[in-house]
């Protein structure tokens, strides 16, 4: 127990410091390559000078990783991966070890066409439904789906992965914690940076015991600064840490992060009458809405993780995701499958879909990012986890080269020995090629197919490029969305209705759009709320400050659109009784972070960015199976 | 799953184990405890016997003068009069000795859950806890209790000698035979040393005591009160006014949600009533009363454990497909709990003689 | 002389409460469902007793607090990572079966030889911490009889509130029927204190006790002896879900006065 810790009992109001060696921030998959990695070297290297701790002489290098979920397995992925990274940094690695992991076994792509003529299809897509309808004794046709004859080389996982990311990550923790090497520590969300200039000196622990808006309440404690000669920033797309150094050192020129998606899932107890064998791999595409794309594997004991992406390129102004999932389980090809199932889990995420071109930079002065947050995705490919595991393993080797050499961690080191080092490897080249393999999205569902075919079977070669624009142009507002169902009475009507009772609005516009209601089961048709509680079993810590805020006010009152109420995943974010700044609801949230690209409107003097600011905040899931 | 154990297990000496009260009479779930012991004995055609702990044991033997025990057993003075474990522990260690006993039943209270297990263990012997339900099976004493806070119920025996099994109230009728002279057998007890003194009982909360378990009707607060209402605020001293008029209209016993009385920890407005030993549910109590009104409860499983021993379950909540819509509730009423509640006093005030229940 | 406490907390792992549980009743016996999928927290009594434990430490000098669990050695190792945080503790790993079909006897073994080998344990101070009750077998047994094991009879249940007066007697309050407190005295140590939930907020995370901490968990863990701890002589019958599904009336879109009317009629019959 260290002289601060003394002082910290006595006084505790005090911001006490901490010095690590390094410092990690978010223990994702590219965090656990990072220290899977370093802490063997650790362990094969005992003894000798480079991995010798300089802030405490005597101990080993003091690695720290901080994670801001209650526990190391609360993570959220529909997970099928190639593991291409990930067997090679455990060759023996056996997935009958790992709940939920069983080896692909059978993979389909399946084009789902819309049973109740409610989504909005081009007349394209109309006339291409209709030419499948009429051949569906010639095609692969059965309950209103296509099964495509052939999977696309840069789509197959054969020879891969279904995992639950949750399980996952524990048995990695597991792995990495037993070394003794490297400590991680669930439930301590990192509020930010530490800067120095342009230097990273370590990260400052969330404040705890503060009211909801962050000032000091009965047992106050002001987070800990722990200053490091690196911090490793692996807190995904929308973490806090990530963030702050976007804001500060912008992105490099010509990359933008314009395209995201929420992905939402639910793993489900199958129905006796399943017949879908463990490792089946199932894509899907075109409903619930076309932009909308479906997954569904399944693990071994009759459990399987479905769920959609929705991306921000489906321009509606009432973008919900809850709903669309349920639509898309009914739908007659799935539902097949599903009928009868229990929900066990569920979960949401949002995806940085910009890929490489979402990129940040990779490395300054005292830190290094990895992970999806770095750009490491793969957006042809779909892959994230194996090229977030990737770029944990590169900057491992690159750290380790540098502590060999006795180099301090600076960013023309960092470049040299880890910026460099990926751009060599297998992640770089893969995410080259995919870069703009999503861009014909933004003129649509067909075009945006034709695009991602070109580029995957050209191998990057030639892509249907289209100009990038923030994910709030393209919006409509609602009378527009709706001009040809709703009519502007009624509209203006329902959003009165919903107003008064304070409820988001999407679902009683898709009824009236032509949506069937869902007829709720109790058991894997339940309401969001529900999916919340038995699913998520959703839990905030008190004594944190809220971690979702809205920066100026005055810009939400004159916002129509208030989409980030429409696209919480979790209902967390309600319109307020009095209809000015919307209410945030700490104990539903799960951190998806999908409001702070569904917020419509630019933050003032920032275009770059919403009105809602997103900070880390403890708390969320408690599922370890998503 | 291993075999049951066989008939020659079976118990030959049941000793009723009870604990006097300190009006001298044997409380309810003592008499519930005798009427277990006097159909296993039954059952199995073994003899039974009484061992009673208190101040003065003759009234309470009196008491239970006809209930067919071989012999009634006692262990008494000044230092048994109050729950304390060494001398508790003590005393019945000494009776399961005396009474030879194979097979030991006494009700589940504070006092019993305190001291048994130890006397257990120096008996040589085994205990099982919170038992809810006896039954004999093929000449095998099968008991029931619960697992992982009341989610999954079990049925087991064991085969350890003597075994003591301390019974939940509300398995059996209380034992209502007639009284008459007893002969006590005073076994005597080592003395004990102990360095505890019992300075008394303290009520948990000041005022209007709302802990009440006899009461046929559990009223169960949950964190809805506290949250902003349909006009955009917070009414917890409305709140705390309607359920005070309610408790004291109706005598029914005050329970909460962990969600109500965490949030004293958060620095918000809270309902001063409550306590964490109202709290109902997995990291709560789980009480017993023949009816249980939810009000502003989710109604999730955490909480809903809570209600595992509650006959008639009704709920007030805004939210129709809320879990306790799901099979947890007999009825659940879709409406502001304010409004309901607020008109409930008024039809209970207005006839107010014959609202207590 | 040496002063302070030697406060010895025994509390294992459980599963989160919130997750969905069943059991599954195999050839060795009952057990959860998917068990290693369940995420599992401390036992919350446990993790009463543990910042009671740390609480008092604080204020008396000199004291030390251990925590000894029995639990799987990977679960224990997991678990650490959201408890050691908390407070400042030495960690006794036991590696055996944290169940709640365990017979609390055989855990009450495993606990009472653990705490036995506790280096440089000073019985005449020691207070023995734990939960009155717990999330999975909750009989509310074990500690009495690791008490019993240890030689200590001076047994308290269900406590809320522990105080030290300035001449060293010990005040305990213990819940008991009718939302009462029965109110002890207590000379001197050692003594056992089955906690209820006590008054003290859970403490925040602080990273630098986490990482002190930690030096010496993983060491611990690392040379954790491994127990058998089962349920010998307990045959079960069954082990199963309440089948207690109501068919629930849902009364909505009725007047308030309607269901207030109700409410009463059903509260008086």
């Amino acid at each position: 127990m260290g002289p601060d810790l003394e002082k910290g009992t006595e006084n505790p109001v005090d911001r006490l410091n901490l010095d690590v060696d390094i410092a990690c921030v978010g223990f994702g998959p590219a965090m656990g390559g990072f220290l899977t990695t370093l802490a063997r070297e650790m362990e094969q290297a005992s003894g000798e000078p480079h991995v010798q701790s300089t802030v405490l002489p005597g101990m080993p290098l003091q690695v720290v990783c901080y994670e801001r979920a209650d526990d190391v397995n609360f993570g959220v992925s529909g997970l099928v991966t190639e593991a291409r990274a990930i067997r090679n940094t455990f060759p023996d690695m056996n997935p009958s070890e790992i709940p939920l992991a069983h080896p692909v076994s059978e993979e389909r792509i399946v084009y789902l066409l819309d049973p109740h003529g409610a989504s909005r299809r081009s007349l394209g897509l109309r006339i291409a439904d209709s030419a499948i309808r009429g051949l569906r004794w010639v095609l692969p046709y059965r309950r209103s789906a296509l099964e495509l004859p052939f999977i696309p080389p840069f789509l197959k996982k054969h020879g891969g992965l279904v995992m639950s990311i949750g399980q996952f990550m524990q048995w990695v923790s597991n792995q990495v914690s037993s070394s003794g090497m490297v400590q991680i520590w669930p439930g301590t969300p990192v509020g930010e940076p530490i800067l120095e200039g342009k230097q990273v000196v370590g990260v400052r622990i969330a404040d705890q015991g503060v009211q909801k808006d962050g000032t000091p309440d009965v047992g106050y404690m002001p987070g800990m600064d722990v200053r490091a000669r690196l911090t490793v920033v692996g807190d995904g797309p929308v973490g806090a840490v990530g963030q702050r150094l976007d804001e500060q050192f912008g992105l490099p020129e010509g990359h933008h992060q314009h395209d995201w998606a929420v992905g939402m899932k639910v793993v489900v107890s199958l129905p006796d009458h399943c017949d879908l064998v463990p490792g089946t791999v199932l894509h899907t595409l075109g409903y619930p809405e076309p932009e909308i794309f479906g997954f569904l594997y399944v693990h071994p004991e009759r459990i399987a993780s479905l769920g959609i992406f929705v991306p921000s390129t489906l321009a509606s102004p009432v973008r919900t995701v809850y709903r669309y999932l349920q639509h898309w389980m009914l739908h007659p090809y799935l539902w097949h499958h599903l009928e009868g199932g229990t929900l066990r889990s569920w979960g949401a995420k949002t995806l940085q879909e910009s890929g490489r071109l979402g990129e940040p930079y990779l490395a300054g002065d005292g830190y290094a990012r990895i992970g999806e947050g770095s750009g490491s995705t793969n957006v042809l490919t779909g892959s994230g986890v194996d090229e977030a595991w990737m770029t944990g393993v590169l900057l491992a080797e690159g750290v380790i080269d540098l502590l060999k050499k006795g180099e301090p961690f600076t960013q023309a080191n960092l470049e040299a020995a880890y910026t460099n080092r990926r751009r060599k490897s297998w992640v770089e080249t893969g995410s080259r090629k995919a870069q703009h393999a999503r861009d014909g999205f933004r003129k649509g569902f067909v075009t945006g197919v034709l695009g991602m075919a070109v580029s995957g079977l050209t191998r990057g070669a030639l892509n249907l490029k289209t100009r990038s624009a923030h994910p709030r142009e393209g919006i409509p507002d609602l009378n527009q969305y709706y001009r040809d169902r709703i009519s502007s009475e009624e509209l203006q009507r329902i959003r009165e209705e919903c107003a008064k009772n304070a409820i988001p609005l999407h679902d009683a516009l898709m009824t009236r759009a032509g949506w069937p209601e869902i007829p709720l089961d109790g058991k894997l048709l339940i309401s969001q709320q529900d999916a919340l509680l038995l699913g998520g079993k959703v839990q905030a810590a008190p004594g944190f400050a809220d971690h979702v805020m809205f920066v100026d006010p005055a810009v939400c009152e004159q916002c129509g659109t208030r989409l980030c109420i429409e696209a919480c995943s979790a209902q967390a974010i309600a319109p307020s009784p009095s209809g000015g700044t919307p209410e945030f609801d700490r104990e539903k949230c799960i951190h998806c972070g999908a409001c702070i690209w569904n917020c419509t409107q630019p933050r003032p003097g920032d275009r770059e960015r919403g009105n809602i600011r997103f900070y880390a905040g403890a708390g969320g899931l408690h599922s370890a199976e998503n | 799953m291993t075999e049951p154990v066989r008939n020659d297990s079976a118990m030959k000496k049941i000793l009723l184990l009870a604990f006097v009260e300190e009006n001298g009479a044997l409380g309810k779930p003592a008499l519930e405890a005798l009427s277990g012991a006097c159909e296993l004995a039954q059952a199995f055609g073994a003899a039974l016997n009484v061992g009673l702990i208190g101040e003065f044991a003759q009234k309470a033997a009196d008491s239970i003068a006809s209930c067919g025990a071989n012999q009634i057993l006692a262990v008494q003075g000044p230092e048994f009069a109050s729950a304390r474990c060494a001398t508790d522990s003590a005393a019945a260690v000494a009776l399961i000795r005396a009474a030879e006993a194979d097979f030991v039943l006494a009700p589940q209270t504070t006092r019993s859950a305190r001291c048994m297990p130890g006397a257990a263990f120096r008996a040589k012997g085994r205990i099982d806890t919170r038992i809810t339900g006896l039954r004999v099976d093929e000449g095998t004493l099968l008991i029931q209790r619960w697992y992982y806070r009341q989610r999954m119920v079990a049925e087991l025996t064991r085969s350890q000698r003597p075994w003591v099994v301390l019974l939940e109230p509300g398995v059996f009728s209380p034992w209502s035979g007639g009284g008459g002279h007893a002969e006590v057998s005073i076994v005597p007890v080592e003395p004990v040393e102990t360095r505890t003194r019992i300075a008394g009982i303290e009520p948990a909360s000041a005022g209007t005591q709302t802990i009440r378990p006899d009461a046929d009707l559990l009223f169960v607060a949950g964190a809805g009160w506290t949250k902003k209402q349909a006009d955009g605020e917070v009414h917890v001293e409305e709140a705390e006014n309607l359920i005070r008029n309610f408790l004291d209209l109706t005598h029914a016993s005050l329970g909460s949600s962990k969600s109500l009385v965490d949030q004293s920890g958060e620095g918000q407005k809270v309902i001063s009533l409550l306590t964490h030993m109202h709290q109902v549910g997995q990291t709560g109590s789980t009480p017993r009363h023949p009816k249980g009104l939810a009000t502003c409860c989710h109604g999730e499983e955490p909480h809903v454990v809570g209600w595992r021993f509650i006959n008639e379950r009704r709920a007030v909540n805004l939210d129709p497909n809320c879990g306790w819509a799901r099979g947890k509730a007999d009825v659940l009423y879709v409406a502001d709990a304010f409004a309901v509640m607020g008109k409930v006093i008024e039809l209970l005030g207005k006839d107010a003689g014959q609202a207590a229940v | 002389m040496e002063s302070g406490y030697h406060i010895v907390v025994c509390g294992s792992l459980v599963p989160d409460p919130l997750q969905t549980l069943e059991p599954d009743v195999g050839p060795k016996g009952p057990a959860l469902k998917n068990e290693m999928v369940l995420p599992s927290v401390l036992d919350p009594w446990a993790a009463h007793a543990l910042y009671e434990a740390a609480h008092l430490a604080k204020e008396y000098a000199g004291s030390k607090v251990w925590l000894v669990s029995v639990g799987p050695k990977q679960r224990l190792q997991q678990l650490m990572m959201t408890v050691a945080q908390k407070a400042p503790f030495s960690f006794v790993p036991v590696d055996g079966s944290a169940s709640g079909f365990c017979d609390p006897f055989e855990t009450a073994t495993a606990l009472a030889n653990a705490i036995g080998a506790i280096p440089d344990l000073d019985r005449s101070r020691l207070l023995l911490f734990g939960g009155y009750a717990s999330a999975s077998r909750d009989a509310g047994v074990t500690l009495q009889v690791v008490g019993e094991m240890l030689g200590i009879t001076e047994v308290f249940l269900a406590v809320d509130s522990l105080s030290v007066s300035e001449n060293g007697e010990i005040s305990l309050l213990e819940r008991v029927e009718g939302g009462n407190y029965l109110f002890s005295e207590c000379d001197c140590p050692p003594l056992v204190v089955g906690w209820a939930t006590g008054h003290l907020p859970e403490p925040p995370n602080n990273p630098q006790i986490g990482m002190a901490n930690m030096r010496s968990i993983m060491p611990a863990l690392q040379k954790a002896p491994q127990v058998q701890v089962g349920a010998e002589g307990v045959s079960f019958a069954k082990v199963e879900l309440p089948q207690q599904q109501r068919t629930t009336r849902i009364v909505k879109d009725v007047p308030v006065e309607q269901i207030a009317g109700e409410i009463v009629a059903w509260i008086r019959g």
